[in-house]
């Protein structure tokens, strides 16, 4: 029946419901709690994604927005079932406003394909996450994605203007900045509020985004310290000078050195800590404070401070932090990351606090993250083999994000609640904060049949969500 | 007469009590809460309460160099007010509005209670991001208590050039220039009759080539932003106009010949004719349910649109 229906409003093609094709939509990218969606659906209009979800609104079936399901909380997880809403075929330019430095997209348009299409003119869209060359714009405005360059440009949120979006109950709205209208807009920020809300509040289906002229030069430093700890200082010092780097951004040595291993970049493998630093704007005075941050780096006792010397070079550099990830399989066959959040003045507290966890739980984290927004994002490594490694790395990670809060941070900075941290919110907000997003939740989706199950405490878990199970995720 | 609090906690008395009976907010003045409660310079972060005026929190955050990067029409605006109304200044250009700063915000509700969203940190996505919807919320969901910011550092050098133009046709193709050229200008304005402004800052070594960048293109003429304080200070009645940038000067031809200042690189438009901007196509519906949800017998005022 549902099958039938769906089959009628997107097409045969575009429906998914073969007990094998849907184990690709068990999971994202966090893969401790997995369990198959009802029937995926693939539509190619906004009219079908409203048909769609008017039709589970009526049938009271929970409907899941997908985009490129590399979420890293399972903010994508089908907890009890329902049909998956994937925005993967709509996944167009639809246009580019050089003039007014703007881009209409939809909603599955991946997100480096935007910078891409509009480089040739000198623009750029800012929010980069490491996964932008998989991760959607749709999927961004849902996590309000952030990434490097959020350290001097800002998050997700500051760079959408307005978006098309499909309400539970299958109402197209636009909210914010309509693609020839001004950027102010009279009312509640409905935008702003819809920004981050992990795919609770309805399916974005076209986005408006904004476009920022590319810097005309970069200097890009790599700074090699003895320890962490002199490498976060130095973070701290160059944000005290008065310094906005474009990014900032360490790895450890476990990290380093597994990224050396898969790249060959040439980074030292004794060295304690890496540090990238970013700073760009126009090629006049880039000297000036590139030489400032190379003495704040050579007062932190930096042994050694390198300038990328081509573009060539610097892109090395980044390929190597963003695929830092994927180098961890040369040291574990599992972990699972950490996303908190520290004033980052407390970095060299939370990194020690790190290395204490490691000890006591006897696994291997190492770090890569974005330094200057006090971002970290610890890897606990572990074997699922071995039951009690599963839960030491649960238990260690948990150690760490509830030290964030304690140092008055945040227990993500950029991966979102989802399913994994819904624990923690009760630690970082009140019940009164609480019952806010719950309200906020009413105006846009009063049934909560839109990605149901995350966020709140007290939500429902997988049934099969047991340490038992987690062994073989 | 307004209802002065010295705690947070005697405004939630007052309003949970006005909720209670369903009687509607008064006037309330909130400068008994000003305080700046804490600065933390090497994070470049602030909290503060909502009854500091931004001119006071500006002076405690300049003593370590530091700054909030906006300038509205007055700086004796209580940052609760400074929020309610989402106002902005010249250098919006250069550095956004206020909601590009706020990273935590903590308002009183209708009923009583204090909610928080966001927190102190300048990244976070952890909850929803209700803070939003006070930015520009015209103070008809709650009142905000306290909030927190990020800080921007002051810089080396700020310097301002100008050039008047003989018809706004001529300041269009200058505008353009601008924006096709390198230039970064933190501010990008044209005011009445029809002179571009632009305003640098940074380091001297990359102020002196923008400056000179900007003499090329013919503005060699030293400004200021007195067109944008004489503006506001004439107390005439303002509209005000949002449009594409592209559309700027055509929209500035049809009011006639009206005093009016132009955020040209923003497409913002205020003038002190007659002309009101059109009202576009509002999500009416849901601005309504959003009232509904957060303040469900109305006490605090409705918003205008």
């Amino acid at each position: 029946m549902l099958s039938a229906r769906l089959r009628e409003i997107v097409g045969a093609e575009n429906v998914v419901d073969g007990e094998q094709e849907l184990l690709v939509y068990e999971c994202d990218a966090y893969t401790l709690e997995k369990n198959l969606p009802t029937a995926v659906v693939l539509p190619r209009t906004t009219e079908q994604v409203a048909a769609v979800a008017k039709y589970c609104a009526a049938n009271k079936i929970p409907i899941i927005p997908r985009g490129a399901g590399t979420s890293l909380s399972g903010s994508v997880l089908a907890v009890t079932g329902g049909v998956m809403i994937g925005l993967s075929r709509m996944n167009k330019i639809l246009s580019i406003d050089f003039e007014n430095r703007r881009a209409l997209v939809e909603a599955g348009c991946v997100n480096a394909w935007v910078t891409n299409a509009v480089k040739p003119k000198g623009l750029l869209y800012a929010p980069d996450p490491s996964s932008q060359s998989a991760c959607t714009i749709g999927g961004n405005v849902a996590m309000n994605s952030g990434g490097p360059h959020t350290l001097k440009c800002g998050v997700t949120t500051n760079h959408v203007l307005g978006f098309e979006m499909v309400m539970p109950d299958g109402e197209i709205v636009w909210l914010g900045t309509t693609p020839d209208g001004g950027e102010d807009v009279e009312g509640y920020d409905l935008r702003g509020a819809v920004i981050g809300c992990e795919g609770m509040f309805g399916i974005v289906t076209r986005v408006l985004v904004k476009l920022i002229r590319a810097p005309q030069g970069f200097k890009t430093m790599l700074g090699i310290f003895e320890s962490v700890d002199d490498a976060s200082q130095a973070v701290s010092d160059i944000i005290a000078a008065g310094i906005v780097p474009a990014a900032m951004e360490m790895m450890d040595q476990l990290i380093t050195q597994a990224v050396e291993a898969a790249f060959k970049f040439g980074f030292p493998l004794d060295a304690g800590a890496v540090l990238i630093v970013e700073l760009d704007g126009l090629q006049a005075g880039l000297d000036e404070q590139a030489e400032r941050v190379m003495a704040v780096c050579k007062k932190n006792r930096a042994r050694e401070v390198r300038l990328a010397q081509s573009e060539q070079e610097r892109m090395d550099l980044w390929k190597s932090r963003k695929r830092a990830f994927g180098a961890i399989g040369r040291l574990s066959p599992n972990f699972v990351v950490q996303d908190g959040v520290v004033p980052r003045s407390k970095l060299p507290v939370i990194m020690r606090f790190i290395a204490e966890c490691s000890k006591k739980y006897g696994l291997r984290i190492p770090n890569v993250f974005h330094a200057g927004d006090g971002n970290i994002h610890p890897l606990v490594l572990y074997d699922e083999r071995y039951p009690d490694q599963v839960k030491a790395a649960i238990a260690a990670g948990n150690d760490i994000l509830e030290k964030c809060i304690e140092l008055g941070g945040s227990a993500t900075g950029e991966h979102g609640i989802g399913v994994e941290k819904i624990d923690f919110m009760g630690k970082q907000f009140t019940k009164d904060d609480l019952d806010a997003m719950r309200a906020l939740r009413k105006v846009f989706d009063p049934e909560g049949n839109c990605n149901p199950h995350k966020m709140f405490p007290g939500s429902k878990r997988c049934s099969d969500f047991a340490p038992k199970k987690q062994i073989a995720a | 007469m307004s209802f002065k609090p010295n705690t947070v906690e005697e405004l939630q008395k007052h309003v949970a009590g006005l909720n209670q009976s369903g009687e509607k907010v008064g006037a309330i003045d909130l400068t008994s809460l000003n305080r700046v409660l804490e600065h933390t310079p090497e994070d470049m972060t602030v909290t503060v309460q909502g009854g500091a005026t931004l001119a006071e929190l500006q002076a405690h955050v300049r003593q370590r160099g530091q700054w909030l990067p906006f300038d509205p029409p007055s700086d004796k605006l209580t940052i609760a007010e400074l929020l309610n109304a989402d106002v902005s200044g010249p250098r919006r250009f250069g550095y956004g509005t206020v909601r590009d700063y706020v990273i935590g915000l903590t308002a009183l509700l209708a009923d009583g209670r204090v909610a928080k969203s966001g927190g102190k940190v300048v990244k976070n996505v952890a909850g929803f991001d209700v803070q939003k919807l006070f930015i520009g919320g015209q103070g008809t969901l709650g009142i905000i208590v306290e909030v927190n910011f990020k800080l921007r550092p002051i810089p080396d050098r700020e310097q301002f050039v100008c050039k008047k133009f003989g018809s706004l046709t001529e300041a269009k193709a200058a505008i353009a220039a601008v924006f096709a050229s390198p230039l970064t200008p933190t501010v990008f304005d044209l005011c009445s009759p029809a002179t571009v402004v632009l305003g640098f800052d940074g380091t001297n070594e990359d102020m002196e080539w923008q400056l000179a960048q900007a003499k090329a293109l013919g503005f060699s003429e030293a400004g200021n932003l007195n067109y944008d304080t004489e503006f506001w200070s004439a107390k005439k009645s303002v509209q005000k106009f949002s449009v594409l940038p592209s559309r700027l000067v055509e929209t500035i031809e049809q009011l006639g010949k009206v005093p009016f200042i132009a955020r040209a690189g923003n497409g913002v438009i205020y003038h002190q004719g007659e002309t009101k901007s059109p009202k576009p196509a509002l999500p009416v519906h849901l601005l309504k349910r959003v009232k509904d949800v957060y303040d469900p017998k109305h006490i605090f005022p409705e918003i205008l649109i």
